[in-house]
């Protein structure tokens, strides 16, 4: 007996739809949040005092009308949590103002210590892309204990900085203070060092990994209008209005470093030309960093192009006498300087 | 108390410093014992500064790599080899069948035979275990001793890191290795082999993207299935003048089909499943020298040929039991197979097979190589064809087209039956050689029950969808 083939791709379409809906809900897990109301709360006072202790750290008073436009919290909703969180002691209300209690700063620094130990662990030990570390660790600075991050922290080689650039509190509550000033703030002909990359807002932070902007690039400022930043770094020219340019901290360059215009990256580098390795982007991490330095892609290495694949990428270099074919993002995470 | 005060203070005090040192004087360090080594190095080595082996080198990678022949040439030196191995292959595997089957396996019938030995002990040793082993040597053993050595020997000559090299831009695109066409031309011999040749990819993401997708690359176990099938019924279709190379072009079809689905899966596990994994890209291009012809061909035929030819060995008698035991034991009036038949019937016709070939499936997981014999014994005690065969549980292949076909078509077959068998012998799951290999080398369930499930859902679907519109049309 053979079936109705088109009762038959009928069905199988209701069942290809039913399955793909299961996947499509799992992945936005919305459904385990609406079973979750307890670790909602918690979750909802974790955000607010990590928001707090920013606005703080920027100087600034934090206001329940702010509080809840930051964290897109309906203000009916937020000041029950608000007078929760003032009744366990966490944060003081004075005259509107919300200021953060020794022990809610203590709570905030444990949560941006998960966070930014979640990121660096994602950065290190993992390959995901780096537009998804800050959600993912959104989620879990939440579940993460005090004993699990510690373990985490020696795992990772007791590391203080994430891969943005920020510092991450020891256990503790340990943070130093960060003297970096907004890339817009430069002026033409000022030289400086990228420190850190803010990865909020998302919209933003996808611009700046479009283009390829790291942690530690130097880079001079060559133009600066109304709008827009221009400035040089390794052999690529950049332009940024300064709503994405004030995402990128910076801090000047004092009198023993100095801007090199030949500094580039290796994907610049010509069939048959010749150069020296400056060194490897901090963007290059974990298992990828020290392949490449166990081949030897360390500053002062004389290194050549030698071939291209015939299908574009990659190219084979030659460095202490090894021939090795890098891709080409990985040669923009080389910098060299070119030899004539 | 003191003491004790003071080491407080100088922790307090490393601590502090370890903001200012940074996190990159792990990078100062092995940069210091780099120049270190290397101002070591130019004091006391000195390099002979003939650099003949170097430019030679540099003139074979031209032409190797270059946009105009290396293409040309990877297609040359693939077609060669799989030439060598399917025309060499030919006459070891009719000695050793007519060794294994047509003298040592009647020889030892009519020992069992003398001696007085009771029939099912006789049935299931000799026509069950021991005609599945002697099946699974002679059909795998020559093209894998031919294959493996010539491929060895590529390696050795420094020739396939070349070939991952003009390959990887398509591998990239596809997230996966440019090593991957190495390990996936090693498919085409063996699976098993394919997987173990994975090691050459040391990017953990990459690794098992090539690991999962290696069954995609037609074995040597399923070659014969594909020319035979292709032989019987699609060259059938066209007239005789064209029969030879239409069934050529339909066989390449699927190993081609193969590649697509290498390619498609590796693009989807590298942003679903594995996106989490690392992915480090490396890849040395070693200096060419002539290759140890002796030596190769011992170690290959060491490391590759014996240790997958007796891992099938392994497998594959226990698989001659019970395609002997369920043809041989009856339950009412009927044997195991003829109600496992009955029961797959419908869902096998419903994706344009039929039950036959899925039970078939099912108990020829150990070889692929024991597919088409079972078939044909399944079908020719299920459906009481008269004329073929010699019993119930004991497999069989036919000298002539002819009479393969006539069997067949008795079970029903049809122009739709035969393409859906060829597309399913495709895609299906690994087996379990392979299946235990993967297991092996990712000592993981979870990627083992993936690289195992993944094709048969393909298979499952594309035999279905194929089907309902063979139907329509």
């Amino acid at each position: 007996m053979i079936p109705n083939p088109v009762t038959a791709l009928l069905i199988f379409a209701g069942l290809t739809l039913i399955t793909l809906t299961i996947i499509w809900i799992m992945k936005t897990d919305t459904w385990k949040l609406k079973f979750r109301s307890k670790d909602i709360l918690k979750t909802k006072i974790e955000d607010i005092l990590k928001q707090l202790y920013h606005v703080e750290y920027g100087g600034k008073r934090a206001t329940l009308n702010a509080m809840a436009g930051a964290l897109k919290i309906e203000y009916s909703k937020l000041v029950p949590v608000i007078e929760y969180m003032a009744g366990s002691e966490l944060i003081n209300v004075k005259e509107n103002a919300i200021i953060l209690t020794e022990e809610g700063r203590d709570y905030a620094l444990k949560i941006i210590r998960i966070h930014r130990l979640w990121e660096k662990y994602l950065s290190e030990k993992t390959g995901i892309h780096k537009s998804e570390w800050h959600q993912r660790a959104e989620k879990m600075e939440h579940t993460l204990t005090n004993e699990e991050a510690e373990l985490l922290y020696r795992q990772l080689g007791s590391p203080r900085f994430d891969p943005h650039g920020d510092p991450i509190p020891t256990k503790t509550g340990d943070i130093i203070q960060t003297h970096n000033q907004p890339l817009c703030s430069l002026k033409v002909g000022d030289s400086a060092k990228i420190m850190h990359i803010e990865d909020e807002p998302a919209v933003i932070y996808k611009q700046l990994i479009k283009e390829k902007l790291h942690i530690g690039q130097y880079l001079k400022v060559i133009k600066s209008s109304e709008n827009n930043v221009t400035f040089i770094s390794e052999g690529n020219q950049h332009k940024l209005s300064h709503i994405v340019a004030s995402n990128i901290g910076v801090r000047t360059l004092s009198e023993e470093e100095v801007f090199e215009k030949e500094k580039v990256r290796l994907s610049a580098l010509d069939k048959g030309e010749k150069a020296i390795v400056v060194g490897i982007s901090k963007e290059c991490r974990g298992a990828n960093r020290r392949r490449l330095m166990d081949f030897g892609f360390i500053n002062g290495a004389e290194i050549v192009t030698e071939m291209k694949s015939p299908s574009g990428e990659p190219k084979a270099y030659l460095i202490k006498n090894t021939l090795i074919a890098l891709r080409d993002d990985q040669a923009d995470l080389i910098l060299i300087e070119k030899v004539a | 108390m003191e003491e004790d005060k003071k080491f407080d203070q100088l922790f307090e005090y490393a601590s502090n410093l370890r903001w200012k040192v940074g996190d990159d004087f792990h990078d100062q360090l092995t940069e210091g014992i780099y120049s270190d080594a290397s101002s070591i190095t130019k004091r006391v080595v000195h390099d002979d500064q003939s650099h003949k082996t170097y430019h030679f080198d540099r003139m074979l990678d031209k032409i190797l790599t270059s946009k105009k022949y290396g293409f040309l040439i990877m297609g040359l030196v693939l077609a060669i080899v799989l030439w060598i191995t399917i025309e060499g292959a030919n006459v070891p595997s009719g000695l050793l069948d007519s060794l294994l089957l047509g003298t040592i396996y009647p020889a030892l019938k009519n020992l069992s035979l003398s001696l007085g030995i009771p029939w099912w002990l006789d049935g299931f040793l000799l026509d069950g275990v021991y005609m599945a082993v002697a099946w699974v040597i002679a059909v795998m053993l020559p093209p894998m001793a031919i294959f493996f050595p010539m491929f060895t020997l590529l390696e050795d000559f420094g020739y396939l890191p070349r070939v991952a090299f003009n390959l990887d831009g398509l591998f990239k695109r596809a997230g996966a290795h440019g090593k991957q066409a190495l390990t996936m031309s090693m498919g085409w011999g063996c699976n098993a082999a394919g997987v173990v040749a994975t090691r050459i990819i040391d990017s953990p993401r990459e690794r098992l993207i090539a690991i999962i997708t290696n069954n995609f690359s037609l074995c040597n176990g399923r070659w014969p299935t594909q020319i035979l099938i292709a032989t019987i019924f699609i060259g059938a279709v066209v007239p005789e003048s064209f029969s030879r190379i239409t069934s050529m072009v339909a066989v390449i079809s699927i190993a081609f089909l193969g590649i697509f689905f290498t390619f498609f899966t590796s693009w989807l596990l590298s942003r679903t499943m594995l996106k989490g994994e690392v992915s480090t890209f490396s890849l040395e291009l070693p200096p060419y020298r002539p290759p140890k012809f002796w030596k190769t061909l011992y170690t290959s035929l060491i490391d590759r040929t014996i240790i997958v030819l007796w891992r099938a060995i392994v497998f594959a008698a226990p698989a001659g039991a019970v395609i002997w035991l369920i043809s041989n034991i009856d339950i009412g009036s009927l044997s195991i197979a003829s109600h496992t038949i009955n029961f797959l019937d419908d869902f096998g016709i419903l994706i344009g097979l039929n039950g036959v070939i899925l039970l078939a499936y099912v108990v020829a997981i150990p070889a692929n190589e024991i597919v088409i014999p079972t078939i044909l014994m399944l079908t020719v005690s299920h459906f009481g064809v008269a004329g073929f065969g010699s019993g119930d549980g004991v497999m069989f292949e036919l000298d002539s087209y002819m009479d393969t076909s006539r069997v067949l078509e008795a079970g029903g077959w049809t122009l739709l039956t035969a393409i859906n068998l060829m597309l399913f012998s495709l895609l299906h799951n690994p087996c379990s050689t392979t299946i235990y290999t993967i297991y092996q080398e990712t000592k993981s369930w979870k990627w083992t029950s993936v690289a195992s499930i993944l094709p048969i859902i393909f298979g499952l679907i594309v035999c279905f969808l194929v089907a309902q519109v063979w139907r329509l049309i």
